[in-house]
């Protein structure tokens, strides 16, 4: 079946770091995939902001695109709306599934090697765990790479980045202030790295007190490097 | 062992959410039998349509006292009891320790079971000494003191007690009221002892009215069970002379229970499993940093701010903040009833947007995606 790999809003335009690294390591696992040159919006920010008639317009343009491809996904929200959305709205399922979950198969599969002594801790994104139930892919591959440090809170307990819901866009001083929150429980925890799995997620936590980074980010930067190589 | 985690009241969850979900489904079998119930019991029974029907009912029967006297209840915040009798002439009298506070200092609640957690000692005992023109250090226990002290000697004349209730039987024609400080067992003592409930607390039998107000407790406080869990069911009765019915010994000799629609029934029935613990507001990571400006009235939190569209209105739920909500789900994984908030908060927002009530950010990211297929310019 055809992969595609559908990119997202974020990813094309504000954090294309973590297309960049995703790309790096689909290549180097020899993953045949293709890229959708005229991707618009998955429709979740309309989804989630009360336009769900718009919203509806542009799944039903989406959904002519993809046919009966796969659709690989870096973005937790576009995760959810393709796995959650699209079935409840047009009564289709959508074959997706999200980056996080490719890499620990194609470290299960030997595919790409990694190995690391980083002390990292994750991030859940909303949408991908609490909303979705995946929780374990992630983790799974950090801990090859190294330690994983839990925050206070995690899995469906996990707090908020302050992203979500159009909150970044509509009260962007909300969203940092709950961000804040959330860089206080990774500073906690000792780690080199906050990780996650979300290109909004990244997008809202960055911060100078500690590095965050898309998992891709951390497998690409690992990848074919001597073992003890830190991530600056 | 955190006390949620206890076998015994995980088990009670499941038991209180198959409860509320059957209440809430069979909402209008529940309300007609009410009625049949309390007129049973001797209970006068009312359904206001609307908060002003309500508080005309109520005023109806206080309009002769100078002064009466309420519990804390979000049903009784929601139809704005207080300032509409105020505005009557008659004095009102918060009997919760938390609400009292709130009230000498004109402010607004920030948690269902705990309104003046937000201020510090010194704010409280500056505000007593200047409204009760008293002096009183900054110490919990003279400002509780005090407190009661001039609470007690107001009741003395009151005649009629208004409270809230936590769980309605429908079968059984019983109130059941949650308290720890004692004051509603002090209100449901006077002359007259009027109740008003949402039509959404209804549940069938006082077994389930018992189990809902004791989920309530353990997710809003953490312990077991509150000091008292009060149980009206009629007026005070006496046959001891005689086998002579005589109405009216040290209780109220008069109970009224005023059932408010309010728009309940527009909502969805997930929405109305709420049992009010107020789990979802600590739990929310956006009323952690916005405080009570994430709510309206003592409807808080995203839950809170959805329900207002039903007794309310688009215009309200918008200035409630139904667009601060991340839609991040924390408060459903919390929730004794998992009510799935952000799904209600979805729905709304799409009526709240057809009304016109929308943000520039959002319409602009809108109008993007139609003419570029991306958010961003």
């Amino acid at each position: 079946m055809d992969l595609i790999y559908f990119r997202g809003c974020m990813g094309r335009e504000r954090v294309p770091e973590i297309v960049r690294a995703t790309r790096q390591i689909l290549d180097h696992a020899g993953v045949s995939y293709s890229i959708l040159e005229d991707e618009e919006c998955c429709g979740s920010v309309l989804l989630r902001t009360g336009f769900r008639e718009d919203a509806k317009e542009k799944i039903n343009e989406n959904l002519n695109l993809f046919s009966d491809s796969r659709l690989l996904v870096s973005c937790a929200g576009c995760y959810r709306t393709f796995k959650i959305d699209y079935p409840r709205l047009f009564n289709v399922k959508v074959d997706v599934i999200h980056s996080s979950h490719l890499f620990y198969q194609l470290l299960e599969a030997g595919e790409i090697q990694i190995k690391g002594d980083l002390k990292v801790t994750y991030h859940d994104p909303c949408h991908l765990g609490r909303h979705c139930g995946e929780y374990d892919a992630p983790r799974k591959v950090l801990e090859a790479i190294g330690t994983l440090v839990e925050m206070e809170d995690h899995h469906m307990n996990a707090q908020c980045c302050g992203a979500g819901g159009g909150v970044k866009s509509a009260y962007p001083h909300i969203a940092e202030k709950v961000a804040q929150e959330r860089i206080k429980q990774a500073l906690n925890t000792g780690a080199d790295i906050l990780c996650t799995t979300c290109p909004f997620c990244k997008y809202n936590l960055k911060s100078h007190r500690i590095k965050v980074m898309d998992i891709s980010e951390i497998i690409a930067n690992l990848m074919g490097v001597p073992r003890s190589t830190k991530i600056n | 062992m955190e006390i949620i985690e206890d076998p015994m009241i995980r088990e009670l969850k499941e038991t209180v959410k198959n409860i509320r979900e059957t209440s809430i489904k069979n909402l209008e079998k529940l309300l007609q039998r009410v009625g049949e119930s309390f007129e049973d019991n001797d209970i006068e029974f009312y359904i206001a349509e609307t908060g002003e029907e309500a508080n005309n009912i109520i005023y109806d029967i206080v309009k002769d006292e100078k002064t009466i006297a309420k519990s804390k209840s979000n049903t009784l915040t929601e139809i704005n009891l207080v300032k509409f009798l105020e505005k009557k002439g008659l004095e009102v009298i918060e009997t919760d320790l938390g609400d009292r506070i709130i009230q000498l200092t004109n402010d607004k609640p920030i948690h269902p079971t705990a309104p003046a957690l937000h201020f510090n000692m010194e704010e409280i005992a500056d505000t007593i000494n200047e409204k009760l023109k008293v002096k009183v250090d900054a110490n919990p226990e003279d400002i509780m003191n005090t407190i009661k002290s001039d609470v007690l000697r107001k009741l003395e004349d009151v005649n009629v007690g208004i409270t809230g209730a936590n769980a309605v039987a429908a079968y059984d024609g019983s109130i059941v009221m949650v308290h720890n400080e004692g004051n509603i067992g002090l209100l449901s003592l006077k002359d007259t002892h009027i109740v008003v409930f949402g039509i959404d607390k209804l549940v069938s039998t006082l077994e389930d009215a018992i189990s809902v107000a004791k989920l309530e407790t353990v997710y809003a406080t953490g312990s077991r069970v509150p000091s008292y869990i009060g149980v009206v069911s009629g007026p005070s009765k006496t046959a001891d002379i005689q086998k002579i019915l005589l109405k009216n010994m040290y209780g109220a000799s008069r109970v009224v229970a005023i059932a408010l629609d309010n728009g309940r029934r527009k909502a969805p029935p997930e929405c109305l499993w709420c049992i009010g613990c107020g789990t979802c507001i600590t739990s929310c990571p956006i009323y952690n940093v916005v405080g009570y400006d994430f709510g309206y009235k003592g409807y808080l939190g995203g839950r809170g701010v959805a329900f207002t569209n039903f007794i309310e209105g688009e215009r309200a739920s918008f200035d409630a903040g139904i667009y601060m909500c991340t839609l991040c789900s924390r408060c459903t994984t919390k929730c004794p009833l998992e009510v799935p908030i952000a799904d209600i908060i979805e729905e709304v927002r799409c009526k709240v947007q057809r009304a016109g009530y929308k943000l520039d950010a959002h319409e602009n990211i809108k109008r993007n995606i139609k003419e570029t297929g991306t958010p961003f310019r």
